[in-house]
C-alpha cells in the first residue's frame, strides 16, 4: 500500500495556464481518493502529472516516500484507466489485458494464465477471445479495469471511470468498482466531476477548483459542511440554498424571518450568506410555536424526486427550496414556515466566501 | 363518388403517370451517357488485352487471329524479364525506404509540438515535386554522378540504389503528409495508455501506432510501388547500363528495324507490365479492405 506525498505542486503549460497552483496534498495508504471539479478545475492535470504524462512544473510527487516527480510514467509503478478506455482496436480482451505484462518481458504463458485469471475475477471469461468493438461499453470498462489490475501495481489512477456509461450501467458499475478497490486494498485516486459518484465512492474528496484544493474531507463532512459558497454550490444534487443574511446578536436575518445563529458566529460579520441544503430544511403548515419569527412565504413549485418532493417557496423576496417526503407535500400556492434542521444551517463571510466561524485559521 | 370527384382523380393519375414518365427517360438518359464514357475509357484496356494475341495488330479493335507467337517474340528478348525483375527491386525498394521513413516522420510530427510544423510540411510537399520533376533533372544527374559516385558507386550513376534514393526523396513529403492525417486520428490516449505501462516510444510505435495505421502503410505502400513503376525519368537518365534498367525504360526500345513502333511487341510488353501492378491491388484491397484515402480523413 502506497501513502502519495504531493507538496508545492504546481503546472503551468507553455501558454501559460496555470493548471495546478501551488498544491499540497496527501492520500493515504490503501485510501479511495477522489479528485472533484467542474471541467478546467486541473483535476485531469493532477492525476496525469501523478502518471507522468504531464511534467511538474516545480512541486514534488511522493510515492511511499519516493521521489517521482522526473520519473518516467512506466517506473512509476502505476496503472491508469482513461475516460475513453484506451483497449487498443486491434487486440483481443486477452492480449489487452496481458499487455502491460508484455512490455515487463513476462513470457507468454504466464501472460495469458495472469490475463484469464483476472479476467475471471472480474466476469469476463467468455469475452477474452473478442475484440474491444464487440464489446458493450460497460465490457469495455470492466477490460480497462483488467488491464489495470493485472500488472498489480501500487496505485490506481482512473479518469472519469463511469463518464462514458450510460446511467443505469453507471449505477451498477459504481458498485463493482468499489467492491473491487475494498478487495484490492491498493491506493486509488479518480477524477470525476459528478459530485454524486464522489460522494458514492470515495473515502475521502479534495473538491477542486482553478488549480487548487478548495476542500479535503470524507463525503460526509463535504456534504454537510462545505468550507465555502464554491463547495457548497459544486456538492449536492439539488442545489445548497445560499441566500443574503444579517447577524444580529445570536440571531441571523433571513429571507424577511430569523433563524437562530450557529454557534461561534458573532455579529462583528454584519453581511454573511446563509447556507442550508434543501434536504435539511423543514416545512411546517402553521407557525411552529419553538421558532418564533421563522421565515414564511407561499409555496411556488413542486418538483417531483421520486420519494421526496423538492418544493421551492417565494419568501421576503428570496427562493428557498426544501425537500420534503412525498406523504408531506404541501398544496402549491399554500402558505408555510421554514425552520433548519439543527446544527446544520451555515453561514459564509460575503467577502472571502468562507465558512463563519473559522475552524482552522491556517488552513 | 361525385363525377367532379372523379375527373380530380383521373388528373392525380396523369399527373403520376407523367412524372414516372419523366423518371424512366432520366434513367434512360443517365445509363446511355454513362455507356458511352465508360466504352470511350474501356476501349485502350480492351486493346491491350486483344491486341498481344493477335498475328498483326493495328491501332484498331479487331478480333484477334489468335496466336501466342508475340510472347515467345518477347521472352526471347534477352531484356524483357530482366527489366520487369529490375522494376519489381526499385518499387519495392523505394516502397520500404518511404514506409519506414513515412511511418517515424509522421509519427514524429504528429506528435511532437514543434513550431511552424505545418508550414514546414507544406513547403516538404511543393518542393517534392520539383525533386523528381523534370527541370531538375540536370543538376540531379550532376549530383548522383559528381557527389554520390565520388563517394562510392553505390551512390553513383548507374545504381539501383541510387534511383531507389532518389524515387524516395520525390515520394516521401507527400506520404508523409498523408500518414500524418492517419496518425493524427488514433486517439492519444492509447498511447499514454501504453506508457504509462512502461512502453518506450518506439515501442508504442510498433505495438499501437502502426497496427492501427496498417491501412494507411497499404495505401502508401501501394501507392509508391505504382510510382516507381510507371516512373520513366528517373531511371532513363540515372542508369545506362541496359542490364539495370526497368520496364518502363525498356518499352521504348520495341521498335521494328524500319523504325515504326512494333505494336506486336508493345501490346505484349505492357500487358505482361501491367499485370503485377493489378495483381497487387487486388491482394492489398483483398487483405487491407483499403480504400485510396488520400490525405483526406474518412
Amino acid at each position: 500500500m502506497t501513502r502519495i506525498r504531493l507538496t508545492g505542486l504546481t503546472k503551468v503549460f507553455d501558454g501559460g495556464v496555470t493548471a495546478l497552483d501551488r498544491l499540497d496534498l496527501t492520500v493515504e495508504p490503501g485510501e479511495f481518493f477522489a479528485l472533484l471539479g467542474p471541467s478546467g478545475c486541473g483535476k485531469t492535470t493532477l492525476l496525469r502529472t501523478m502518471a507522468g504524462l504531464e511534467q511538474a512544473t516545480s512541486g514534488t510527487i511522493r510515492f511511499a516516500e519516493r521521489d517521482v516527480t522526473r520519473v518516467a510514467p512506466g517506473d512509476r509503478d502505476v496503472a491508469m484507466v482513461f475516460q475513453d478506455y484506451a483497449l487498443f482496436p486491434h487486440m483481443t480482451v486477452v492480449d489487452n489485458i496481458s499487455y502491460p505484462l508484455k512490455v515487463k518481458g513476462r513470457a507468454k504463458p504466464e501472460r495469458t494464465a495472469r490475463a484469464e485469471e483476472v479476467g475471471r475475477q472480474l466476469g469476463l471469461e467468455a469475452l477474452t477471445a473478442r475484440r474491444p468493438s464487440a464489446l458493450s461499453g460497460g465490457q469495455q470498462q470492466r477490460v480497462a479495469l483488467a488491464r489495470a489490475v493485472a500488472c498489480r501495481p501500487a496505485l490506481f489512477l482512473f479518469d472519469e471511470p463511469l463518464s462514458n456509461l450510460d446511467a443505469r450501467l453507471r449505477l451498477e458499475a459504481r458498485g463493482f468498482l468499489k467492491r473491487l478497490q475494498r478487495e484490492l486494498g491498493v491506493t486509488t485516486v479518480f477524477v470525476t466531476h459528478d459530485q454524486a459518484e464522489a460522494l458514492a465512492l470515495a473515502d475521502r474528496i479534495a473538491v477542486m477548483e482553478s488549480g487548487r484544493v478548495r476542500q479535503l474531507g470524507t463525503p460526509r463532512e463535504v456534504f454537510a459542511r462545505p468550507a465555502d459558497t464554491f463547495v457548497a454550490n459544486f456538492i449536492g444534487s439539488t442545489p445548497m440554498n445560499l441566500v443574503p443574511a444579517e447577524v444580529e446578536g445570536d440571531r441571523l436575518r433571513v429571507a424577511g424571518g430569523v433563524f437562530a445563529a450557529p454557534q461561534g458566529v458573532v455579529a462583528g460579520s454584519a453581511k454573511v450568506t446563509a447556507g442550508i441544503r434543501p434536504e435539511y430544511l423543514r416545512l411546517h403548515d402553521a407557525e411552529p410555536t419553538d421558532a418564533p419569527d421563522a421565515p414564511t412565504g407561499t409555496v411556488s413549485i413542486l418538483e417531483n424526486l421520486g420519494a421526496t418532493t423538492l418544493v421551492t417557496v417565494d419568501c421576503g423576496g428570496e427562493s428557498l427550496s426544501a425537500v420534503v417526503p412525498e406523504d408531506a407535500e404541501p398544496a402549491p400556492g399554500s402558505r408555510v414556515w421554514l425552520t433548519p434542521q439543527p446544527g446544520r444551517l451555515l453561514v459564509y463571510d460575503n467577502d472571502s466566501g468562507e465558512l463563519l466561524p473559522r475552524r482552522d485559521p491556517a488552513g | 363518388m361525385s363525377p367532379k370527384r372523379s375527373t380530380a382523380a383521373a388528373d392525380i393519375g396523369e399527373a403520376a403517370a407523367r412524372k414516372t414518365a419523366v423518371a424512366l427517360a432520366r434513367r434512360v438518359g443517365f445509363y446511355a451517357v454513362t455507356c458511352l464514357i465508360s466504352v470511350f475509357f474501356a476501349l485502350p484496356l480492351l486493346w491491350l488485352v486483344t491486341a498481344p494475341f493477335d498475328a498483326s495488330p493495328a491501332y484498331a479493335i479487331e478480333f484477334p487471329e489468335p496466336t501466342l507467337r508475340n510472347f515467345e517474340t518477347i521472352l526471347s528478348n534477352p531484356y524483357a524479364l530482366p527489366s520487369l525483375l529490375n522494376s519489381l527491386i526499385l518499387a519495392v525498394g523505394t516502397a520500404l525506404f518511404v514506409v519506414t521513413g513515412a511511418a517515424l516522420a509522421a509519427y514524429a510530427l504528429s506528435r511532437v509540438r514543434i513550431p511552424g510544423r505545418d508550414a514546414l510540411l507544406y513547403v516538404l510537399l511543393l518542393l517534392s515535386s520539383v525533386v523528381t520533376g523534370t527541370a531538375a533533372m540536370v543538376p540531379l544527374f550532376l549530383m548522383v554522378s559528381e557527389v554520390g559516385g565520388a563517394i562510392h558507386p553505390v551512390l553513383g550513376v548507374d545504381s539501383h540504389f541510387s534511383v531507389t534514393l532518389v524515387m524516395t526523396g520525390g515520394l516521401l513529403p507527400a506520404a508523409i503528409f498523408m500518414l500524418k492525417d492517419f496518425v493524427d486520428s488514433i486517439p492519444p490516449s492509447y498511447e499514454e495508455s501504453a506508457r504509462v505501462f512502461g512502453a518506450s516510444p518506439f515501442r508504442v510505435l510498433k505495438d499501437v501506432v502502426v497496427p492501427l495505421i496498417t491501412p494507411g502503410l497499404a495505401t502508401i505502400a501501394v501507392w509508391s510501388i505504382v510510382n516507381v513503376w510507371g516512373n520513366f525519368l528517373v531511371p532513363f537518365i540515372l542508369l545506362r547500363d541496359a542490364d539495370k534498367q526497368p520496364a518502363a525504360v525498356l518499352i521504348r526500345t520495341l521498335y521494328t528495324e524500319a523504325g515504326q513502333p512494333n505494336l506486336a511487341l508493345l501490346a505484349t510488353f505492357s500487358l505482361l507490365y501491367s499485370l503485377p501492378v493489378v495483381a497487387m491491388y487486388l491482394f492489398v484491397s483483398k487483405k487491407y479492405g483499403f480504400r485510396f484515402h488520400g490525405g483526406i480523413k474518412s
